[in-house]
């Protein structure tokens, strides 16, 4: 995000497509015709869900390419040679050609895309891609990612324990984990005028119809769950998401929440449209960045936060396994890790990175956000995996509530 | 292309000089070539258009079996998944359509000037003028929708300005508003309206309004009976170019609305991509084709451009 | 306004309309395109303005429809100033060149478009009345773009007559069609504007048109009136060297007065005597440019057909003959050089005379006229057509 136009209004305007989770929900409106004509060459008509067996054969020894989608702005990035400077070392280290594309915005989207090419087994032209937690059950459940061979990959001994056993993966074989961050209480403490401490406090009446929320559901309805005591990594009743979501529709109804149309909360933040949020810990840090304004703060609410993680997966028939491998030991390298770190501003996931980054810029050693205490660790959260039945009842009810 | 041409070529070598019977082959070969020659368009079209618009019917009628992966459906022929969608968003059905309607009506009404000024006042600068009218087109649809939203924004200019006149209350804003999704619909799709509007005035021949004048019509008369009749075709275009992708847009009210001005786009987007719900997002874009394709029908038929030459 | 009168029955002529236009003039920035121009147009007569492209008769025209608002100057009809009124305002209608017919009407439509602006009654009754008047009877349904050259050229008409306006403006209205197709039109607009009664100004750069159909002519040039009278007059008696060569062709030989004898002028050219009739001198000084139409002279060979009571021009020789058919054409050039044109009539027998012949030139001193020697002898010239041009020795 350091290599955005001088204009402000072209920035402004660049940046809302930039940020990282605050796309436009509008972007992912592409994919609809794609992923419309895909599902009809699919065949989605069996009851169950045939995993893919692709026949394919590894060419990584003698096609040295590894071709990466990550979300935007993910990687450190080298305003003057345009280049990314971990990658270059990775492709002067190993030999292997890395093709790198900023094509994930969407966990939904970038599913709609490929989704049709997975199922048929096609390689859709990704060696390694980027989706967050619940999206990477979805493709392990699917068969969608191929098997990590952990022989090729030494440094994921380096992932740090918390994030070693998720229920989507058990055991990490399919996915390691990319960056990690927050969900939580999200505002311009100037313009609030005093500091907010649970969610309750976004409903005091000076803020009606300037606080804004995720449209992630496990996000914003985990964070009213868990003000309302339940552990959203635990198995939780239907009720108990129903009740969250009754808040989130009462809070919406009465005009306290502004708008939860699209992603774009973190716009509606910065122009003074909202000026508290249920928001992600790297947006409001790239936020006080960015506007130099340290008005921008993020903090875990009493009652607790979400940690949701974006992991790195090799898809189905990609023949470049082995190569991809290489590339996720190159980035489990604490030195490396550390330096994506500095500039990505989300937790590392990475043990032993915070002593790399002693070297590369100490003023991060002690970020809370880019490494939690232990304090926080305990306060946050994992929303747990779902059924597909629940995944599709909860995300159909939020999004009536949310007005789509 | 090249199979006909062979034929044509074959045929007329065959027909010269040739005896009754190849006279008649060659006839009915002829009458075969114009045929022979829509294959390519048929087949584009079966590929890209009847293909997916059976899928897409074929998609409406499955349901998800329970407990069934996700991205999972079954056809059991469930016609009333139309009646379900129908039921649970009658109100976004007639959202898209008021809002479509509103924004070819307000869009209308700000292009035809222009393209009248644009055809017969501006002189040497209407190479210029057009050149405007197209060049929001080279931004993106989203940026040019973003940048509406910093314009409407609460502590913008123009709500200040509105709320300095008292024209809006203190705590009325104008983004995330209908009126905002209209505004923004219209000044997206304003060049659409525009430029077929311009196009049939600029063929309108002046010396006709001359021979109104002639005929004891006054200026009001001359546009009424002959300018706005003329430019009937561009009108009839603009506002379908205009009302059709409107109806279909969700980008606007994703962006610019609220959840109180969800269009039927926005639920296509959110069944199909978040919930992950084919069948119902089939249903309604079959549902809104439909209803769009009957509407321009009525429509054309009432406007009777089939009469213009 | 009276609006009241213009609904009456077609056929009436409106005796005390005359159109007057009264020391008119336009300007187009420095561009003066009519030049203090008066005349006036008697009402039921058939008006031609006649003048090659650019001599301002259509921007005349265009005053009088209000299409343009003199810069100076008046215009009447009747009693009624229309100098500044709106188009929809006089009691003018206008056929214009391109016919302007409305595309999006059909003929009927077209032709009661005035009716209706005006809330007439009987609007079928007098639209089928005109239509039949120009003979479309059964095309009131069909559109425009469904219509012939000719057949549109009527509906724009009958657009017009429909009105019954004081005056009818006719902006080229055959311009368009064929050659077959104009003379037929001419003789039926002149059938219709006898029919009618209306009076109708008609502006053409077509002489023959002009005359055929005019009851008067005004000869437009750079803007001003050159000549006004009946075609006959205007062909005879041409006043200036514009007119004796815009309408027909005219030889025109530089010669200077010696004296009168009775009523006839006594003139020298080049070395030879000629009379004419004085009624027949325009032009004051000595200093003369007189006129012979081709198809007034007679052209025998050298020493033959001498008479004493005809002007004489002796020692020519032919240069050129074209056999038409009809006559034979000739061009002669005379001892001083200059090539006089020679219509001859082929009635009788001898055939033509071949270039290289030596000829003599006779005429009726009656049918000479004379014209003021400052003018230009070029002047009216229509070279478009193939005429060739007269040198003046």
């Amino acid at each position: 995000m350091k290599h955005l136009p001088e204009d402000p209004m072209i920035r402004e305007l660049v940046r809302a497509q930039l940020s990282r989770r605050a796309l436009l929900r509008g972007a992912g409106g592409v994919g609809v015709a794609a992923a419309l004509a895909a599902c009809g060459t699919g065949g989605g008509t069996a009851a169950t869900a045939s995993k893919p067996k692709p026949a394919v054969k590894d060419r990584s020894a003698s096609d040295k390419i590894v071709r990466w989608a990550n979300w935007p702005a993910y990687l450190d990035y080298d305003e003057k040679s345009k280049k990314y400077p971990t990658l270059e070392q990775f492709q002067q280290k190993t030999g292997i050609k890395a093709s790198y594309a900023e094509d994930v915005d969407d966990n939904d989207s970038y599913y709609g895309k490929v989704q049709g090419q997975l199922k048929n087994g096609q390689d859709i032209g990704k060696d390694v891609i980027v989706l967050t937690d619940w999206m990477a059950g979805r493709m392990v459940r699917q068969g969608y990612v191929q098997k990590l061979d952990k022989a090729n990959i030494p440094n994921a001994t380096n992932l740090n324990p918390a994030l070693q056993d998720v229920d989507f993966d058990k055991g990490r074989n399919y996915s390691l984990t990319w960056q990690s961050g927050y969900a939580g209480l999200a505002y311009r403490k100037d313009k609030v005028g005093r500091e907010l401490k649970t969610i309750s406090d976004l409903w005091a009446p000076d803020l009606k119809g300037k606080v804004v929320v995720l449209s992630e559901f496990r996000d914003t309805v985990g964070l009213l769950m868990m003000e309302q005591g339940v552990d959203i990594s635990a198995n939780f009743s239907e009720d108990d998401f129903n009740k969250g979501l009754d808040e989130l529709q009462k809070q919406v109804d009465s005009g306290q929440i502004r708008q939860v149309k699209g992603n774009s909360y973190l716009e509606d933040l910065r122009s003074g449209n909202a000026i508290a949020a249920i928001g992600w810990s790297g947006d409001i840090l790239l936020a006080r960045f960015e506007e130099e304004d340290d008005n921008y703060t993020f903090t875990l609410p009493e009652s607790g936060g979400t940690l949701w993680s974006d992991n790195l997966m090799v898809p189905i028939a990609s023949p470049h396994k082995k190569n991809a491998e290489t590339l996720m030991n190159y980035y489990y390298d604490p030195t490396v890790a550390a330096t994506v770190a500095a500039y990505v501003n989300y937790i590392c996931p990475v043990d032993g990175a915070k002593a790399a980054m002693e070297k590369i810029d100490p003023s991060l050693v002690d970020s809370p956000l880019i490494f939690p205490t232990e304090a926080d660790l305990a306060k946050v959260k994992g929303f747990r995996t779902l059924s597909p039945d629940e995944e599709t009842t909860y995300s159909e009810a939020f999004q009536k509530v949310i007005g789509n | 292309m090249t199979v006909a041409a062979g034929i044509g070529l074959g045929e007329r070598q065959a027909g010269a000089g040739a005896p009754p019977p190849a006279v008649t082959e060659r006839r009915s070969r002829r009458k075969l070539t114009p045929y022979l020659l829509l294959v390519p368009g048929m087949a584009w079209l079966a590929i890209f258009f009847i293909a997916p618009i059976v899928t897409l019917l074929s998609t409406s009628t499955q349901t998800r079996p329970e407990g069934a992966e996700i991205g999972v459906f079954t056809q059991t022929f469930r016609f009333a998944n139309y009646l379900d969608a129908l039921e649970g968003y009658g109100p976004e059905f007639g959202r898209s359509f008021l809002y479509a309607l509103l924004a070819t009506v307000l869009a209308l009404a700000i292009s035809y000037p222009l393209a009248y000024a644009i055809a017969f006042k501006a002189g040497r600068w209407r190479n210029l003028l057009l050149v405007l009218v197209v060049a929001p087109f080279f931004v993106s649809f989203l940026l040019r929708t973003v940048a509406w939203k910093q314009i409407l924004a609460d502590d913008a200019w123009v709500a200040d300005l509105l709320r300095a006149l008292s024209v809006i209350g203190p705590q009325t804003h104008i983004i995330n508003s209908a009126p905002a999704v209209v505004i923004g619909i219209t000044y997206n799709f304003l060049p659409f309206m525009i430029l077929p509007i311009y196009a049939s005035l600029e063929r309108v021949d002046p010396r006709l309004m001359e021979a109104a004048g002639d005929l004891y019509s006054s200026a009001l008369t001359t546009f009424r009976k002959v300018t706005i009749p003329l430019s009937m075709p561009g009108i009839v275009a603009g506002t379908l170019l205009t009302f059709i992708p409107a109806a279909g847009d969700y980008v606007n009210s994703a962006l610019l609305g609220n959840k109180d001005t969800t269009m039927v786009g926005n639920v296509i987007d959110s069944r199909f991509l978040r919930v992950v719900d084919y069948p119902t997002a089939a249903v309604l874009s079959v549902t809104l084709m439909a209803s769009i394709l009957v509407l321009v029908g009525f429509y054309i038929r009432r406007a009777g451009t089939e009469e213009l030459v | 306004m009276s609006r009241a009168s213009k609904g009456t029955a077609q056929g009436q002529v409106d005796g005390g309309r005359d159109l007057r236009i009264g020391n008119v003039t336009k300007r187009f920035g420095s561009f003066v395109a009519v030049d203090d121009l008066s005349l006036t147009v008697p009402s039921g007569s058939f008006f031609a303005l006649l003048g090659p492209s650019g001599c301002g008769k259509t921007t005349t025209l265009r005053m009088v429809a209000g299409l343009e608002e003199p810069s100076e100057g008046s215009i009447l009809i009747g009693d009624q100033d229309v100098t500044f009124a709106k188009p929809y305002r006089r009691p003018v209608n206008t056929v214009f060149q391109s016919y302007a017919l409305f595309p999006h009407l059909d003929i009927f439509e077209n032709v009661a478009f005035g009716l209706r602006r005006r809330g007439s009654k009987e609007v079928k009754k007098q639209v089928d009345d005109a239509l039949e008047l120009v003979e479309l009877g059964g095309f009131a349904k069909r559109k425009p773009a469904q219509l012939s050259g000719g057949q549109q050229q009527r509906v724009a008409l009958a657009r017009a007559i429909v009105n019954n306006p004081a005056v009818l403006l006719l902006d080229e209205p055959l311009g368009a069609l064929d050659l077959k197709l104009r003379r037929q039109m001419q003789i039926e607009l002149k059938r219709i504007q006898t029919e009618v009664g209306l009076t109708f100004v008609h502006v053409t750069h077509d002489q023959e048109e002009a005359m055929t159909m005019a009851d008067t002519i005004a000869v437009m040039n750079n803007g001003r009136i050159e000549q006004l009278g009946n075609p006959e007059e205007l062909y005879e008696s041409p006043t200036t060297t514009f007119v004796a060569n815009f309408l027909g062709q005219s030889n025109l030989i530089r010669s200077s007065v010696t004296g009168t004898s009775g009523t006839d002028v006594q003139l020298e050219v080049h070395g030879g005597r000629l009379a004419m009739p004085q009624s027949r001198r325009n032009g004051a000084t000595d200093d003369l440019l007189i006129g012979v139409r081709p198809e007034k002279i007679r052209i025998s060979p050298t020493g033959q057909d001498a008479n004493a009571e005809q002007n004489e021009l002796l020692g020519g020789v032919v240069t050129d003959a074209s056999f038409t058919g009809v006559s034979t054409q000739y061009l002669v050039r005379m001892p001083w050089g200059q090539e006089l044109m020679v219509f001859a009539q082929n009635v009788g027998v001898g055939g033509v005379l071949a270039p290289g012949t030596q000829v003599d030139l006779r005429w009726d001193p009656a049918h000479t006229f004379a014209l003021d020697g400052s003018l230009d002898a070029g002047a009216g010239v229509q070279r478009d057509e193939g005429a060739t041009p007269v040198p003046v020795g």
